[in-house]
Formats: structure tokens, C-alpha cells, sequence
């Protein structure tokens, strides 16, 4: 895995060109995975094993001293046979950034991921065709 | 771990996932767009009870139905949450929340993204604030809610998410 991080503006306007390839060819996949950048400094939480009950602070990945950044990853889910074309980038978003890059990446997910259902205007009015549970729970909140 | 019945139910449970587990926890988002060979299976056949059928000659028919999934994994615990959807309407405030999510991971304070999450979505903003206020009220009560979901299947898992709190609060 290349271990160069491009910034969060790089790492966007990728994406954004992701979801349109996804767009243009019909079929296809984008995933994207979020998770914190594990510091070296905090010890063993690099790793997914639990620390000793004997360590000073056995939940110290609750509570760290300062914010972590976030690492981003995208493909676009190609891998064994297709992994040559393969498309993966990463970016690591500090804790401080969170905010406007969430909101650029929903900007982004809203008008990339434009094969799913719009919302139906026409069938509200009638208010016969919401059958679905999923909307009405939502509501209530 | 099936498919949680509501983004609400998912929303809230990764929360508390993210929250017990910020180091080893993520958070997978798929798009996926069918290939054309899937198609002509809910066209072809009977229409599928959606609203689509008031509309044939909608475009909708047009566009491959897309899925967008969500899936939050902690491979340390193997607890594995994951909420699918095919709505756009869904997307801006699934993603707010992820951004929610992201702030639990960076170790940041929830409270102030709050209000700026309303700003963010336009629709779902007051949706949005009352779900944050119910995860803080019930973050102890979730946790039976989820175990009576593993039981129950899908209609315990609804019990849990939505009944419980109207009993709780009589209470």
C-alpha cells in the first residue's frame, strides 16, 4: 500500500472524479472507510489487541490528551484479478479540519451518488404509497 | 450481525460502538451501482410495490438502482453494525452523522457539532438534534435494547430502537 496521504483537497476532487467514472461506466463500486490514525505514542493501539490488564491505562484510547486525525480511505473495489487499474487514494483529516471536510464529503456523496431513489414528491401528496415503515420512524425522531 | 431496520437504530448503536472502541473501530461506506445484467430482473417481472409503479414512464426506470451501505466494524470485538439504503433523501444527514462519528474517533467534544450539523443538512436538521439528544438520555438503555435485538431478530431490534423509549419515559 502506498503510504503517501494526499491532502483532503486532493483526496475530494478524487473522489468527486471516483463517482463519476462509477457514473459514466453504470456499474460499479466506491467504498470508503474512516478511521482514527492510531498514534505511535500512545503504545499498543496500533494494534487491535488489547492492552494487559497490568497497564497503567488500559482504556487509554478512550480518553487521549489531545484529538486524533482521521484517516479516509477510498477504492474503488477492484482487487485480485483487476488489481492493475485499481484506484485507491488515502488522506489523513486533522481533528481541527473534521468539520469542513465532512461537510465537502457530503456535498460531494449528494451529487455523486445520483443512481439512488429520489425522493417521490408526487407520491406524498396522495399519501397512499407510503407503506413503508422506514420514513414514518424516522419522523418521530 | 444483519442489517439494522432503521438508519436511526444503526446511527445510534455505531455511536456507542465508536465511543466504547474509537481505536479500533471503522466505518465503511459502499456505493454500489448494479451491473445491467441485474436490471431487467425488477423491470421484466411483476413491478416491484414501489412508487415507481404511479410512474412507469418516470425516468426513474432509467438509472440503475443503487445501493449505498453502511457498515461499522470493530474487528477487536467483532461487533459489526450495518445499515442499507437506496434513498438519496437519506444520504446528507447518513453522512453528517458519519461526520458525527468521526469527531467520537478524533477523541473531539460531540456538543458543538451539533449545531453546526443542523446548518449542514437542510431537511433533517431537527431530526438529527432530537436523535443526539436521545443517544445521550438513552446511551445505558440502548445497550439492552441491542442485546434484546440479537434475541428477537429485526423485530426486537425495532422494539429496542423505538418502543422502549415511550415505556421508559411513562415510567
Amino acid at each position: 500500500m502506498p503510504s503517501e496521504h494526499l491532502t483532503t483537497n486532493e483526496f475530494l476532487s478524487r473522489l468527486t472524479t471516483l463517482f463519476q467514472s462509477r457514473t459514466h461506466s453504470s456499474h460499479g463500486s466506491v467504498y470508503i472507510t474512516q478511521k482514527r490514525l492510531s498514534p505511535s505514542s500512545l503504545p499498543a493501539l496500533a494494534t487491535d489487541t488489547p492492552l494487559p490488564p497490568s497497564s497503567p491505562y488500559p482504556f487509554a484510547d478512550l480518553a487521549p490528551p489531545h484529538p486524533l486525525p482521521i484517516l479516509v480511505r477510498a477504492t474503488d473495489g477492484k482487487s485480485q484479478e483487476d488489481r492493475k487499474d485499481r484506484v485507491k487514494f488515502s488522506t489523513v483529516v486533522q481533528a481541527e479540519e473534521l468539520e469542513g471536510f465532512f461537510a465537502r464529503y457530503a456535498d460531494i456523496c449528494k451529487g455523486g451518488m445520483a443512481g439512488l431513489k429520489k425522493r417521490d414528491r408526487s407520491g406524498r401528496k396522495k399519501g397512499k404509497k407510503k407503506g413503508k415503515g422506514g420514513e414514518g420512524e424516522k419522523k418521530k425522531g | 450481525m444483519p442489517y439494522l431496520p432503521t438508519a436511526q437504530a444503526y446511527l445510534e448503536q455505531s455511536r456507542l460502538l465508536i465511543s466504547a472502541r474509537p481505536t479500533t473501530t471503522k466505518i465503511i461506506t459502499k456505493y454500489t451501482l448494479p451491473k445491467k445484467g441485474r436490471k431487467p430482473k425488477e423491470t421484466s417481472s411483476s413491478p416491484p410495490p414501489t412508487s415507481e409503479t404511479s410512474h412507469p414512464q418516470q425516468q426513474q426506470s432509467q438509472p440503475p438502482k443503487a445501493t449505498l451501505t453502511l457498515k461499522t466494524y470493530d474487528p477487536a470485538s467483532g461487533v459489526c453494525l450495518k445499515y442499507s439504503t437506496d434513498k438519496a433523501a437519506e444520504v446528507g444527514r447518513l453522512i453528517a452523522a458519519l461526520g458525527t462519528c468521526g469527531r467520537i474517533m478524533a477523541a473531539l467534544p460531540a456538543k458543538e457539532e451539533r449545531a453546526d450539523e443542523g446548518a449542514m443538512v437542510e431537511g433533517d436538521a431537527p431530526v438529527v438534534k432530537e436523535e443526539a439528544k436521545a443517544v445521550q438520555k438513552e446511551s445505558g438503555k440502548e445497550m439492552k435494547g441491542g442485546q434484546g435485538g440479537h434475541k428477537g431478530g429485526d423485530k426486537g431490534g425495532v422494539g429496542g430502537g423505538g418502543g422502549g423509549k415511550k415505556k421508559k419515559g411513562k415510567k
